[in-house]
Formats: structure tokens, sequence, C-alpha cells
């Protein structure tokens, strides 16, 4: 019996009481429950009541979902071949609630709309998850399937495995070099080097002398990459800075101390798209006078461009990367179709200016740019 | 509130006959440094100085007015969740889901908004009762269940850390809620959340001044009111505390629930000031609100601790993540530095916590 | 004189188990009753119902004359009836002064300025513990400084002063050595005399037998014998406490064995 062995605990052993003879129907401890059963359902009841309360109460005559919709236009569309329903599985290296490779699957899921194809996702940023990943892929049979190499080594064999039971696979985003030699049809994206790269030529072509990476996530491969390879092509100086990407204020204020700590600093270049904003505030509160360019894009991105807060973004075309993918994927059991003949096929790398921004408003805020 | 009975004292007992006048007068005149001696937040103090004199020595930029808006911004953002977990931990308890529940908080604020088309102060008002009831979620299932702390809002993480990229999602399409920047009210809530205010070269953000009134709160309630005394109780010995008749269950459901406020405050903050959330930032912060409170000079067991070392804790943590930038060390190191600051800053507040007990 | 606290046939079960079963015993004000009995008797049971921490299953517990059933430590203080527990009176790390006031805080002001009313606090702790012949150099100490004995006097000091008629006493004495022991039941006496019904729990015969008035014996959870001060003598107090008949078997056994 707990109630003998933790006689202070008064709920549970109040609980032993109910079982008891001869104590039926006398207030006791175990009212206590029902009590703060009673308290929880109010507080719920309440909060209800505050919720609708608080819809039907202002309105903004400005922006939101009304003004989205108003603005809205359709961009589905029903299925458009009379091919059979198969499966194409993406199985990427992205970690949870990443806007990237959000994009990624919005253009995968519209080219399976278009072919009829059950498109399924799944991600993990561990190389070993990730190839349980794949091989779980396999074992549900799918028709095709589309993989990151981020990490090459990790993914041969379980790519191995996929070619050899006759799947079609289609590596997409990271691993060009290795595509090919795993027995994947086509590449299709852009080295983050390669990106890394334009936005190193980018900086020269604009005179900055001193600029500054942003990594918002220690240890990424992809984005020691991108600022490897901006470091590379940049004639100036490039200093890398961490910051702790789940924690913007901390984005700000590092960003911030950065640049009040070396005036020289005259560009600073966000790996992602959400950081490019913080760093705009970070540049204002520091008073400096450096630019704010980005790896990627997003809706506000685009509007900063537009407005001339940002720069240059250098795009890579996720969309395109989860469309294409797919949509070659359907092409080859369609038609036994290849594209690329055994090079990779760049999505990339895309500078965007402010020249750029007015036309890509619409996508961004969609979601598909 | 008279005694009902008095008793005389027993004849013939032992130990020093009370010294009537003279005893009386040692206890009204408790010298100033031994009290200081026997406040939590003493050691931390002495580190917050030792990290400061630090940096300002090893980092050229570190002292300046506008460095210094920079560092209490950075400070700020941690302190204010840093206060109530203070508290929490003081009451003996944890919270885990602290750093999603920030976020959380900020896109029901954010979605309700854009969704319902509403002024975004109804939104704000409605995170509020959602925020809240994720904290009453905590302590009701906790007093409820008498789970550890540890385990319950170990669930919550990883439920709310899930709920928010769901909800996220399904709501917005995306990863991250649509910009609110142009919808009604959100100029006036901005000024609330996120404004910064100039004086002479520092500049300082409205965080700040919600961070200095939640450590004065804070301070106030625990050591001048009733609550403050049941809090201490609950952590400290929480059998002895119900044995005399206080409100064991309510005390810590109150905490969970003060945790939520300030994670409201944060939310909003996070929101205001940049426009959209992602939804899965937050993830990890709530080891730095746990961290800032030790450092602070709170037991990890409950029962002792302050908001005001809460707050020195978060200020050391603030100068140490922004020292190593104004120092320019190697990047590819700064959670080593940053590690090993924290360390130090910890051991020598023991230390002196020692030293000041022994003197005692 | 009729009694403080009377229970009559109470009774109490965890599920089928038998905690407690038809024990009876009487406080008056100004007397000591003792309940003995050895680990597992049902002491603690006993003082949990006292106290209000458990409710009984069967029989009545009178507090003036009227049936009442106690639904939290909170509605038996409110009935007179203060308990010190031997290790969960106080809280360690929280000042004297706080420990003192601790769920009955005097408060001074309104609303939202409602605060502790720190002063009287610390100046009524000092000067209670006083006239319990405590002189603390420090009330801001933290009670977990204090020696046991001390901090059982500043438990029953606070029962007294919140305006207990009956002290419920559970072991005061099992954790102090001898001197602290002498110091800890001149307290309890010293409550006695001032008109105080107490209930002392323990299971030494010797400091029963020192201060109490009423004795009631517990065994498996039944009541072994009850006796009034002159019914009983300390050397058959303590047969009883020791096994009584059983014993007497145990060292006939071991007598024929050796």
């Amino acid at each position: 019996m707990t109630a003998a062995t933790f006689p202070l605990t008064d709920t549970w052993a109040a609980g032993a009481d109910h079982r008891a003879p001869g104590g039926t129907g006398i207030r006791r401890e175990g009212q206590g429950f029902v009590a703060m059963a009673k308290t929880g359902t109010r507080a719920i009841g309440a909060l209800l009541a505050a919720v609708l309360g608080a819809s039907l109460a202002g309105c903004s005559s400005t922006g939101g979902k009304r003004a989205e919709e108003r603005a809205a236009q359709s961009a589905g569309g029903g299925s458009g071949v009379d091919t059979p329903k198969w499966t194409v599985a993406m199985v990427t290296h992205s970690g949870a609630g990443d806007t990237f490779w959000d994009i990624v699957q919005n253009g995968a899921k519209q080219a399976a709309r278009k072919d009829n194809i059950k498109f399924v996702y799944s991600s993990s940023n561990q190389a070993n998850e990730q190839a349980q990943l794949v091989q779980a892929a396999i074992d549900q049979h799918v028709d095709g399937l589309v993989v990151t190499l981020a990490k090459p080594d990790a993914m041969k064999d379980v790519v191995a495995k996929a070619v050899k039971a006759g799947i079609p696979v289609i590596t997409i985003n990271s691993g060009s070099d290795q595509s090919k030699a795993f027995g994947a049809l086509s590449h299709i994206g852009q080295d983050e080097k390669i990106a890394g790269q334009a936005v190193g030529d980018e900086l020269d072509k604009r005179g900055k002398k001193h600029a500054i990476c942003v990594l918002h996530e220690q240890g990424n491969v992809g984005h020691e990459d991108r600022c490897a390879g901006a470091k590379e092509t940049f004639a100036g100086t490039m200093d890398n800075l961490n910051v702790d990407g789940t924690n913007m204020p901390d984005v700000q204020s590092t960003i911030q101390a950065k640049l009040q700590a070396d005036k020289s600093i005259d560009a600073v270049v966000t790996l992602g798209a959400p950081f490019a904003a913080t760093a705009v505030k970070a540049k204002q509160q520091a008073s400096s006078s450096a630019e704010v360019d980005t790896f990627d894009l997003n809706a506000q991105v685009a509007t900063a461009l537009a407005a001339g807060t940002i720069g240059f973004a250098v795009d890579q075309q996720p969309y395109l990367q989860g469309y294409e993918a797919v949509d070659l994927l359907w092409l080859y059991r369609y038609n036994a179709d290849v594209l690329g003949g055994g090079k990779p096929v760049l999505t990339g790398p895309q500078i965007l200016t402010q020249k750029d921004a007015a036309a890509l408003a619409k996508y961004t805020e969609r979601g598909t740019r | 509130m008279t005694p009902a009975t008095t008793l005389e004292k027993p004849a013939g007992q032992d130990g020093p006959d009370p010294g009537g006048k003279a005893a009386d007068d040692r206890l009204v005149h408790r010298s100033l440094a031994r009290r200081l001696m026997g406040r939590p937040e003493l050691g931390s103090v002495v580190g917050a100085a030792a990290v400061f004199i630090f940096f300002s020595v090893a980092a050229d930029s570190f002292l300046q007015w506008s460095s210094f808006g920079t560092v209490l911004y950075a400070a700020s953002t941690i302190g204010i969740m840093a206060v109530p977990v203070a508290l929490l931990m003081i009451g003996g308890e944890f919270d885990l889901s602290t750093g999603v529940m920030v976020t959380s908080s900020a896109l029901v604020s954010s979605m309700f908004s854009y969704q319902m088309t509403a002024n975004v102060w109804a939104g704000v008002a409605v995170s509020l009762v959602v925020t809240l009831a994720i904290g009453f979620f905590n302590g009701f299932l906790l007093t409820r269940t008498k789970l550890p702390s540890f385990i319950i809002t170990l669930g919550t993480f990883l439920m709310l850390t899930g709920l928010n990229l769901g909800f996220t999602k399904l709501i917005s399409g995306t990863v991250s809620t649509k910009s609110i920047a142009d919808m009604e009210g959100f100029d006036s809530a901005r000024v609330l959340f996120a404004s910064h205010l100039t004086i002479g070269d520092i500049d300082l953000k409205v965080t700040i001044l919600w961070w200095a009134a939640l450590v004065a709160v804070a301070t106030w309630v625990l050591l001048r009111t009733r609550a403050g005394n049941w809090i201490f109780a609950v952590g400290g010995g929480a059998d002895a505390a119900r044995a005399v008749g206080v409100p064991v269950s309510r005390t810590k459901i109150g905490l969970y629930m003060a945790v939520a406020f300030c994670a409201w405050i944060s939310g909003q903050h996070l929101l205001f000031s940049f426009d959209v959330v992602q939804s899965g930032e937050g993830v990890g912060n709530e080891f730095l609100y746990i961290i800032a409170a030790v450092i602070g000079g709170c037991l990890m067991t409950g029962g002792y601790g302050s908001a005001i070392g809460s707050a020195v804790g978060a200020f050391i943590f603030g100068m140490t993540s922004k020292g190593i930038v104004y120092a320019q060390w190697n990047p590819d190191w700064f959670k080593f530095f940053l590690g090993a600051m924290l360390l130090l800053a910890t051991l020598l507040n023991a230390w002196v916590r020692k030293r000041a007990e022994a003197t005692a | 004189m009729s009694a403080l606290v009377k229970l009559t046939d109470v009774s109490k079960y965890y599920g089928n188990i038998k905690a407690l079963e038809a024990v009876s015993l009487e406080v008056h004000a100004g007397e000591i009753t003792c309940v003995l009995g050895d680990n597992g008797a049902g002491k603690s049971t006993l003082i949990k119902i006292i106290s209000g921490l458990h409710q009984h299953d069967a029989g009545t517990y009178e507090v003036d004359g009227e049936p009442v059933r106690h639904s939290s430590p909170r509605e038996a203080l409110d009935h007179g009836i203060a308990t010190v527990y031997q290790d969960l009176a106080v809280v360690p790390l929280m000042p004297v002064w706080r420990n003192f006031f601790l769920g009955s805080e005097p408060t001074k002001g309104r609303g939202p300025l409602r605060r502790l009313d720190v002063r009287t606090m610390r100046e009524t702790t000092r000067s209670e513990l006083l006239r319990m012949g405590i002189d603390l150099r420090d009330v801001d100490q933290p009670i977990g400084t204090l020696s046991g004995g001390e901090r059982q006097c500043v438990a029953i000091a606070r029962a007294v002063y919140f305006g207990a008629k009956v002290l419920v006493l559970d072991e005061p004495t099992a954790a102090l050595g001898v001197k602290q022991s002498g110091v800890v039941l001149k307290y309890v006496a010293a409550a006695r005399d001032a008109g105080l019904g107490v209930v002392l729990i323990t299971h030494n015969p010797h400091h029963a037998f020192l201060v109490g008035d009423r004795f009631v014996l517990l065994k498996r959870g039944a009541m072994a014998g009850s006796y009034a001060k002159t019914g009983i003598t300390l050397e058959e107090l303590t047969r009883q406490m020791a096994g009584g008949s059983e014993l007497e078997q145990l060292s006939h056994e071991l007598a024929r064995e050796g």
C-alpha cells in the first residue's frame, strides 16, 4: 500500500481511503482531487471564453489572413497524367523546422500532385538516422527515391542497396561529386561551396573589404562549406561568427557585439534567410554601415531586398530541387528519361538583388521561393 | 494574533540566562557586513566583477557605452526568464519547457492575430491565456501525479516542440509565421515589448526595463510576502510546510504560472522584435535560464536562492557570451570559452560563499 | 472536567490492512497523555488521525465533546490541536523567525502592498523563545543550525504561541541525547503547567513515566493497556513495553536451549 509508505502524499494516500470500509460519503482529502479537476475544467472554460472574446474583439483592417486571401491565387491544380499512383520517398539531412527544406518539400509536393505521385518525406540531421530512413523507404518498396548526400560516406551503402533493389535514385542539393559513383540517375542542385564562391565574387564586385560569415548552427557541414566557398573567392578578409540559431535575441546581440568590436566590417553574410533580418537589426543597433547579404530567400528577405536593407541574396532555388527530382523520377518511370548526361544539373547559384525583389515577393510569400 | 497561553520559564533550565536589554540590542544591530555575507547572491556578484574586469582588459571594445547596451540586452533576454526559473528552483522544482514555451507564446500570438486578421493586441491577450494555461498544466500535473518535475516538464518540452512545428506548418504552411508588421496594433505593442531608447551613447532595449521590474517584484515577493515565505518553505521542506498549513500545491502551481507569464513576455519580445517567428526556436535556452539561476546562488535542491542572484547570473552570462566576441577570439572555440568562463564564475561563487559561511 | 480530546474505539484501515483498531484515549487540560508502543504499533497512524493528516474509519473522535473529522492539518489547527513532528517540524534552510510563523504569517498593508510584518515577526520570535528560555544569538540564522532539542523547542513554542489547546508531540526525544532530552521534557512539562493538554508519543517508558499522567500502550495496531499514573509502576510499564509476557516466554525458550 503506497498509503502506508508515503503518508503525506495527500492525493494517492487518500485514494486508498476510497477502498476502505465505512468511510463513504464523508468529506476527505481525496475530494481535493475532484476540486482541483474542477478548477482545471473551469480554467479551460475561462480559456475558451477568453479566446472567443479576443477573436470577437478588435479586428485588424490591415495585413493578416484576410489580406492574404484577398490577394490569393490558387497555385494548385489536379493531376494531369494517367500513370498509376507511384510512391516517391525523399530523405534529407535537414533538421526540424528548416525554411529551406520546407520550400524543397513544397516543390516536390507540387510535382507529385501533377504527376499523380504519392510523396513521402522524412529527414534527420544525424547521418546514421538518415541512412535508416532510406532503408525504411527501401523496405516499403517505393517507386523512386530522392536523397541528399550531405554525409556521403554514411549514405554510400544504403544508396547502393536501393539501386540494387531496382529503385531509381536521384540525389539533390549536396553530393554532386558522389552522385554518379553511387549509382544515382541524376543530381539536381548546387554544391554549398559553389554558392559560397558566388557570394565571394559578388562581395568583391561590390568592393567589400571585410566580411563576417554568420554560422547559426555550429558544426553543420553545409554551413562550413558555404563560408569556406565564400572565403575562397573573396579578396578581402572574412571572419566566421558563431551564433545560437535557436535563440534569435542571442543572434542579434552577438552580431551587434561583433560589429561594435570591429568597425572595419563592411559586410555581414548570414547563412539562412531568417537571420538576415536579424542581422539588419543588429547592424542598425550597432550604428554600423555594413551591408547585410544572405544565402537563401524568404518573404522577409524579399521585402528587405526591395527596401534596400539587404544587399543581395544568393538563391539555389530549393523549390526547383524538390520539383525536378520528383518530376524526373516520373519521367524515368514513364519514359526512361534521364537529365544531365551524367553531370550535375545546377539550380543555382543565382544572385538576387533589389531589381529582382518585386517579382519575387509573390513567390516568397506563398513559400515557393 | 496573541498567545493564548503564556509559559513560565521552566525552572532550573540550562543554557545562558537571557541578557535582557543587551540581548535585544544584538538583534537590532546586525552589522551590514554580516547581513551581506548571508546573502545567496554574494558569490555571484564577486564573480560578475571578476568577469567584468577580465573582459575590460582582454577586449578593447568591451568598455564602451554602446557595448554595455548590447551586453545588457543579451543579459536581459536570459534574465527575464531566469527570474521565475530561480523562484521555481527555490520552490524545489525544475522546468525544462521554458525555452520552447517562449516560442510557443510568440507563435500563438502571431498566428492568432494573422489568421483571425485581428488587432495584434487580441493575439497578445490570447497568447497570455494560452501560455498561462501551459504553466498551469505543468504545475497541476506535477502536484497531482507527484512525478518529478524533470520528467513532467521534459514531456511538456517535447510536446511543445512538436506542437510548435506541427501547428505552424498546419496553419501557415511554412516553418515560420507570416509577418504581422503591417497589422493594426503592431506599433503600439512593439513599444511595450521591443522598443529601445537611446540615452547618450547607450542604447537601452525595453527588455532591460522588464527585466529590472521583474527582479524587483520577485525580490519583494520572495522576501516580504507570505507567498515568498511559502516558496522557500515548499522548496526547503515540502512535508514540513504542508504540516504547518502552507498550501503546497497552490504555491507550486503559482510558480509554474509565473514562469509562464515571463515566457509570455519573452515570447512577445521575440515576436515584436523580429516580426516573424521561427517555429524551431528556443530549444536549449531552458538550460541558460537554469544556469543563470544557479550561478546566482540558487541551490539545485531547492529552498535557497534569490531573484537578484539570477539577474547577476544572467549578467555574467551576457558579459561572457558577448565579451568573447568583443575579444575577437577564434569563434570555433566559442562554446569552450563560454563553458570555461561559466564554470570559473560558478566555482568562484561557491568559494566565496563557503568563505562567507565560515566567517558568519 | 471533560476531556479536550477524546478518542473512542477509533480504527483505521489501509485497504484490508488494519493499521489501528479500537483505540481509545483521553487528553485533559493540564495533563500529559503518553502513547507508548514499539515500531509498527500504530503510533504514527494515531498521530496522523489526531493531527488531521488522515481520517479514522470507525469510532469517534471528539474535541471538547463535539465529534469531528479533520480533513487537513489546518482544520485540526483551527480546533486548537497542534502537532510537532520529530523530523518534519521545520524547514532547515529558513531563518528561525520565518519558520516560527510559517503558514500563519502576520501581514500589514493592503492589496498589492500587503506584506510580511517582518519587525513583529522577528521580535515576537525572539521574545517567545526567550520566554521558553532559549536565547538565540540571531533569529536570522537558518533553523537547521540549531540543535535537535532547540528545534523541538522552537516548534513547541510556535504551537503554544498560536493558541494550541492540545499539543501532540511525535517522539520528541527519540533522536536526542540524554541532556537534550531532559531540556525538551522540561518544556513539555512547562506546556502542561500552562494548561495545555499534551499527547506525548514515545517508545521510551522512562521519559513517559517522568512526565505522564495517563499511559496508553499500543501493540500491533491495538490497545494493549490504558493506565493512570497511579495504576502502574515504571517497572511494569517498562516490562510491558519490552514485550511483557512475550519476553518472558522468549527468555524461557532461550534458557532451555542454552
